[in-house]
C-alpha cells in the first residue's frame, strides 16, 4: 500500500509543477496527495501535470484526489462549504486545462472512463507532451 | 525525516529466518509489531522503523529464532531513533485512552452502519435473491437497497453504492444518501433520472468532498427486463443460463457528486429463466492478498464460474469466502457488498 510522490519543477516557470505518482493511490494515501497539491498552490503553482506512468492502481478515493486537485488549482478549497461546487459548475462543458494527466496505464484509464472523470481532463500520452502543452 | 531507514536496515539485508519484533509506546500500547516466518528481514524492519517514526516510539524489543538477531535489530533501530530529535511531544496516557475511545466509537459506527442495511431481501416471486454485506473495521461507505416499487407489477428496485473514502465521513454520507436515493427512485420514471436527482441534491445541498459510485436498476419481474443506470460503479456481471462466458453489463456515467449534471446512460438486458446477475462493490475487486496482489475482476469471474449453477446464496457465499480467504490473515480493508439475483427457471 505504498505510494511515492515525486515533484518536479519546470525551469524558468514557477507556476508549473509535475507530480509523478509511483505505486498505488488508495484510501490510505489519497489525502496526502491533495495536501501536496495544496502546498504547491501555496508556493505559486497554478498549472499541474500529474504523471501517472508508474501508477499501478487507483481506488475510487483516488478520484477524490484528482477532483480536489483541480479545485485547488482553481483557487478553491475542496471543503469550502460556500464555493466548492460552484467552480465545478463553471467547468461543465469544457475540459479544464490547468491540471493535465500524463501517461495513464490502461487500468487507470479504465477507472477514469468508468467514473466519468475523463471528461474533466486532457490526457496526454507522454509526460513531456503534457508539460509542453500546459 | 532524519532517520535513514536504509542505513538502519543495511546490516540485516542478507538475513532471512524467523523474526518477531514489537514496538510499544510509553503507555504500553503497541505501535508496531510483526512476526514473519522466513520472510526477508529487510522489509520487516523497514516497516517497523517507519511505524516507529510515525508513532513516536520510546521502547522496543525483538526476538527471533536467533534471539541475538532480534535484539541486534531492535538495538539498531533504537540507536537510530535515539539520533532523531523527537518531532512530537512524548506519548501521553490520555492519547492511549483516546485511541481506545475511538476504537469503541468505530465499533458503534459499524453496528449502526449494519443496521442501515437489511440483509433480508424482499419477497420476489420467480426470483432467487441473496446479499452479503460486511463492514470494514474502519467503517466504510457501502450500501445496498432492494425493494419493491409501488407501481404496476411492483418491479424490484436494486441499488448498490459505495461512498469513496473511509471513516465516519463516508459512513455519514452513506446514511444520508441511502434514503435520498430510495426516495428518488420511488418518485422518478427510471433509474437514470433517480441518480440524476440524487446527484443534484447532493451537489447543491450537501457540498461534500466525497463521491458516491452508485448503480440503480429496475427489474420487471414478469419479463425479466433489467434496466440499469450506472454512476461510476463496478459493472455488474451477467451469468447466462445457456453457459456462455460470463460478461459485464457495461455503460456508465460519472460518479455522483463530481459534476452538476450526470448524463448517465440507461442500459438494459433481459434475464432469461436461469440467468443470474451479480452486483458488487470495489471491496471485492480491490481486496488485497498478503503478497500485495489485488483480487481483481478476473478472480471474481473465475470464482463465479465455479458456482454459476448454484443458488444465489451459494454464489454470494462463494465470492465472499474466496475474497476473505484471499486476504487472510488480514481483515477486510474495505466494506464488501455482493448481491446476486437469479431468475428462476420455469417449472416444467
Amino acid at each position: 500500500m505504498s505510494l511515492e510522490t515525486t515533484i518536479d519543477r519546470v525551469e524558468g516557470d514557477e507556476t508549473i509543477a509535475i507530480i509523478a505518482l509511483d505505486g498505488e493511490l488508495d484510501a490510505s494515501n489519497f489525502e496526502s496527495v491533495i495536501e501536496t497539491a495544496r502546498g504547491l498552490y501555496d508556493e505559486g503553482v497554478r498549472r499541474l501535470v500529474i504523471d501517472l506512468e508508474k501508477l499501478r492502481f487507483m481506488a475510487s478515493s483516488g478520484l477524490v484526489t484528482l477532483h480536489s486537485i483541480v479545485r485547488i488549482m482553481h483557487g478553491e478549497e475542496p471543503l469550502d462549504p460556500e464555493g466548492g461546487w460552484a467552480t465545478l459548475h463553471s467547468l461543465e462543458g469544457d475540459k479544464q486545462s490547468e491540471v493535465r494527466l500524463a501517461a495513464p496505464q490502461p487500468a487507470i484509464e479504465r477507472v477514469l472512463t468508468r467514473t466519468g472523470l475523463d471528461r474533466m481532463f486532457i490526457v496526454h500520452a507522454y509526460r513531456d507532451a503534457a508539460i509542453a502543452a500546459i | 525525516m532524519a532517520l535513514d531507514l536504509d542505513a538502519v536496515v543495511a546490516p540485516f539485508r542478507e538475513v532471512g529466518g524467523a523474526l518477531s519484533v514489537a514496538i510499544e509506546d510509553e503507555a504500553g500500547m503497541p505501535v508496531a509489531s510483526t512476526s514473519a516466518d522466513a520472510a526477508p528481514a529487510t522489509a520487516t524492519v523497514r516497516g517497523i522503523a517507519a511505524g516507529a517514526l510515525a508513532g513516536g516510539v520510546v521502547r522496543l524489543w525483538g526476538n527471533g529464532v536467533d534471539g541475538a538477531l532480534g535484539g541486534a535489530i531492535a538495538e539498531s533501530i533504537a540507536a537510530s531513533l535515539a539520533a532523531v530529535p523527537p518531532s512530537e511531544p512524548a506519548a501521553d496516557p490520555r492519547v492511549a485512552a483516546h485511541a481506545r475511545l475511538i476504537e469503541s466509537e468505530l465499533a458503534h459506527g459499524r453496528t449502526l452502519q449494519r443496521s442501515f442495511v437489511s440483509l433480508i431481501p424482499p419477497e420476489v416471486p420467480g426470483y432467487d435473491v441473496a446479499a452479503h454485506y460486511e463492514a470494514a473495521r474502519e467503517v466504510g461507505g457501502d450500501f445496498f437497497d432492494l425493494f419493491r416499487l409501488r407501481r404496476r407489477g411492483h418491479p424490484l428496485s436494486v441499488v448498490i453504492a459505495d461512498v469513496t473514502g473511509k471513516g465516519i465521513a463516508a459512513a455519514l454520507l452513506m446514511a444520508f444518501s441511502r434514503p435520498l436515493l430510495h426516495a428518488a427512485i420511488d418518485h422518478t420514471a427510471g433509474p437514470a433520472e433517480a441518480l440524476e436527482r440524487t446527484n443534484r441534491i447532493l451537489v447543491e445541498e450537501r457540498r461534500s468532498s466525497l463521491f458516491i459510485t452508485a448503480l440503480a436498476a429496475r427489474l420487471d419481474l414478469r419479463t425479466g427486463r433489467f434496466r440499469v443506470a450506472n454512476a461510476g460503479h463496478e459493472p455488474p456481471l451477467l451469468v447466462r443460463a445457456d453457459g456462455s462466458p460470463i460478461g459485464c453489463l457495461l455503460g456508465s456515467g460519472p460518479l455522483i457528486g463530481a459534476f452538476g449534471r450526470l448524463d448517465v446512460p440507461e442500459v438494459e438486458t433481459d434475464l432469461a429463466p436461469g440467468d443470474l446477475i451479480l452486483l458488487y462493490t470495489d471491496g471485492v475487486t480491490d481486496a488485497r492478498s498478503p503478497a500485495g496482489e489485488r483480487f481483481d475482476e478476473w478472480r471474481l469471474i473465475e470464482t463465479v464460474q465455479g458456482v454459476r449453477d448454484g443458488t444465489a446464496q451459494e454464489v454470494v457465499a462463494a465470492v465472499s469466502e474466496t475474497v476473505c480467504a484471499f486476504q487472510e490473515p488480514a481483515e477486510p480493508a474495505d466494506d464488501i457488498t455482493i448481491v446476486a439475483i437469479r431468475r428462476l427457471p420455469a417449472r416444467s
